[in-house]
């Protein structure tokens, strides 16, 4: 298909939208992982755990300049609203160009700093070294010290992306598509293959970096806040289980920071692209974000998580408490004296929670108030925990009985525990019928054993 | 009977009602710390308003840090930069348990203690507020290419924000204008910063932009709008992420 190639005059106001829109299906726009001063010399700093500017309408945080360098490509990859059959409007920006926006920018605290990735241009080795050109003057010409975040291109020279890690602080190769043979459907032009050689190319180099920087502290560091992906959700019939086994083995394999997933919009009208009326699949896109968060800071392993006859997660409930509900020969796990491991499994109980209960069970045992107080939500993991020996209330540990419950999400009690059940007005036609063991539990409450000393929890209460 | 000290809503303020307040000899349990504004006074009271003295403020943070470690300093001095009323009081009651303890550096782990609790949650609060404001922060340049920003925020983080724009602009001449507070902080090219009064500022000379401002402003808007995927439209999450409060001060919410 032809189109008419928009002038490189064009002024930077037009290429910002143009480029700026292209670039927004990018999904990393995080600015965290570098502890940097000012160098003396100019303008910039990085904070460790990133800044957010902003949000956009869509509630994503808007913390980097993210653009393409083109939207020019010479790729036609089905997904992609940049691919060569499209008639869109396209630009291209000079290196200076773009270094003027940073630095105009990020004067006035708008920005962290510059994510930068492209269309390719002529050949990838082409598009790299525009790239490298780029970076090599922000950093150099216009003293910039903040976050640069850059695209290494699959099928570039290893020396180009090398020089341009040494400017960056983050460098990302999109894996696209989970699977090989999706990419094959999608995306002819890229391989597999292709896709992991710059990722694996960017693990040993910072390995190497990181001997080197014990060797000498002032050696220059490579890509010092690690490497980063990307894939597109929904556009190929993955299931879950195949995504989350592809993140879980770049993490242990390639050593990434972050594997980010992006719910396919569907831009292109593609014959081999799904239809989607209810848009993007975002709350699936949602349950894999809280699954990585199992997979890289709760010690969970994918194949705990889901299995190839269960592939795909709850939609009701997060994956932590889905394991828990088909895991309960692990439960109640008694607060105290529960490993810092054990802690993190229950649902309700996250990171923070599970820390402070290790540090404040040292100095005296702890009781549900003080659960609450810590932070952990105890109405979700009222059903998962006892403290000294005891449930908060009297609970069945049963797969039935929680998940009932836990739909009830606004409410910490039960619901036949709430007041206007536990004393029902007793009817003189109701004689016949059987009473249910836990209407027989409520009422003998304050006579003897566990009813007694529940009795008492609600009165506290 | 118990005596209030009333005492400037300030970190000094409140430092030097602790001085005056341990200084006065009065028992602890018999004294109160209190900042002032225009509040209903209590019966049996008596009150004493604690005239604001950087040397004693001074004094009190140095023995704070000395004693208590750099953590309570911090605790300290973030707390002092929310808008409640009970944080002087709060911070009092820590500063005694701290020296009264043998290691003074246990006094903020002492959670039990509804003071410390409560100056806990407020340092918590004021960091999360100093956190986003670092972000939120719009400056503009104004004629002398002297960068300009203004803001109203609820807490007292002008301090707080300060020492990272001074490292991160370093080359700048940069002004930030706390319009609540009436306060400014100056920072001078390669130098370190000061607060100062506003008053010191010329109101002529902060409305003038500079040539490229308006270019700036209008290509920030147009960034902001375009990067937005229209599919995910999600305005509840922005505002929880972005509340309005913080709208008016910044360039892309300006119409």
């Amino acid at each position: 298909m032809q189109y008419t190639k928009i002038p490189e005059q064009l002024p930077v106001m037009e290429k910002l939208k143009i480029l700026s829109d292209a670039a927004k299906y990018d999904v990393a726009c995080t600015s965290s992982g570098t502890s940097r001063g000012n160098n003396g010399k100019g303008i910039g700093s990085c904070f460790e755990a990133g800044i957010c500017h902003s949000f956009a309408a869509d509630g994503r945080c808007i913390s980097l300049l993210k653009i393409l360098f083109t939207n020019e490509c010479i790729f036609n990859c089905r997904y992609c609203l940049n691919r060569s059959s499209n008639d869109v409007p396209r630009a291209t920006f000079t290196p200076d160009e773009i270094c003027e926006l940073v630095m105009g920018f990020y004067r006035r605290n708008y920005i962290e700093g510059l994510f930068l990735s492209s269309g390719i241009l002529k050949s990838p080795d082409y598009t790299m070294e525009l790239l490298y050109q780029t970076l090599y003057r922000l950093r150099t010409k216009y003293h910039f010290g903040g976050y640069i975040h850059v695209k290494a291109i699959p099928g570039a020279d290893p020396v180009l992306i090398e020089k341009t890690g040494f400017l960056a602080d983050r460098m990302s190769v999109n894996l696209e598509l989970p699977t090989a043979e999706g990419l094959r459907k999608l995306a002819p032009a890229k391989t597999r293959d292709k896709i992991l050689r710059p990722m694996r190319q960017v693990q040993n180099r910072m390995e190497e970096n990181r001997q080197e920087i014990a060797l000498y502290r002032s050696a220059p560091r490579f890509v010092p806040a690690g490497q980063s992906t990307q894939m597109i959700i929904g556009a190929t019939p993955e299931n879950d289980f195949q995504i989350l086994s592809v993140a879980e083995s770049l993490y242990q394999k390639f050593d990434l920071k972050r594997v980010f997933y992006s719910a396919f919009v569907r831009v292109n009208d593609d014959s081999a692209l799904p239809a989607l009326p209810g848009g993007p699949p975002l709350l699936r896109e949602h349950r894999l974000y809280q699954a990585d968060w199992l997979l890289r800071f709760y010690g969970f392993e994918a194949g705990e998580l889901l299995s190839e006859d269960r592939p795909n997660f709850n939609m009701v409930f997060d994956p932590k408490c889905d394991w828990a509900l088909r895991h309960l020969e692990f439960f109640p796990v008694e607060v105290n004296r529960a490993s810092y491991q054990t802690l993190l499994r229950v649902p309700g109980i996250g990171v923070k929670s599970a820390q402070r209960i290790v540090k404040a069970r040292r100095l005296g045992s702890l009781d549900f108030a003080d659960l609450k107080k810590i932070g952990v939500v105890l109405k979700r993991a009222l059903y998962f925990i006892t403290c000294r020996g005891r449930t908060m209330y009297p609970v069945k540990i049963e797969e039935d009985y929680i998940t009932r419950n836990l739909l009830y999400v606004k409410e910490n009690l039960p619901p036949e525990l709430r007041g206007e059940m536990t004393y029902r007005q007793l009817s003189l036609f109701d004689d016949g019928m059987p009473l249910s063991a836990e209407e027989q539990s409520i009422l003998t409450v304050g006579e003897s054993g566990p009813a007694a000393g529940f009795s008492r929890e609600r009165r506290i209460l | 009977m118990t005596t209030v000290f009333l005492c400037e809503d300030s970190l000094d303020g409140i430092l030097t009602g602790v001085y005056e307040a341990w200084g006065s000899r009065l028992g602890h349990e018999n004294v109160r710390l209190k900042t002032d504004e225009a509040d209903t006074m209590e019966l049996f009271c008596q009150y004493q308003t604690v005239r604001t003295d950087m040397e004693k403020a001074e004094k009190v943070l140095r023995t704070v840090r000395r004693r208590m470690g750099e953590k309570a300093q911090e605790a300290v001095c973030y707390a002092a930069a929310c808008p409640d009323e009970r944080k002087a009081d709060a911070i009092y009651r820590l500063i005694v348990l701290g020296m009264s303890m043998e290691d003074g550096r246990q006094a903020v782990n002492c959670l039990q203690n509804p003071s410390v609790l409560l100056v806990e949650k407020l340092r918590y609060k004021a960091w999360h507020e100093a956190e986003r404001m670092l972000g939120f922060l719009r400056f503009q340049e104004l004629s002398g290419g002297v960068l300009y920003a203004y803001m109203e925020p609820p807490y007292a983080v002008l301090p707080l924000i300060a020492p990272h724009f001074a490292d991160r602009l370093l080359q700048e001449n940069w002004i930030i204008h706390d319009g609540r507070r009436k306060q400014i902080a100056v920072h001078k090219r390669g130098s370190g910063w000061f607060l100062a009064d506003a008053g010191l500022l010329n109101p002529v000379r902060i409305e003038e932009r500079s040539e490229s401002e308006a270019e700036f402003q209008a290509l920030w808007k147009v960034f902001c709008r375009s990067i937005a995927i229209e599919e995910r439209r999600n305005p509840t999450c922005q505002k929880n992420l972005l509340p309005l409060r913080f709208r008016p001060c910044m360039t892309e919410f300006q119409v």
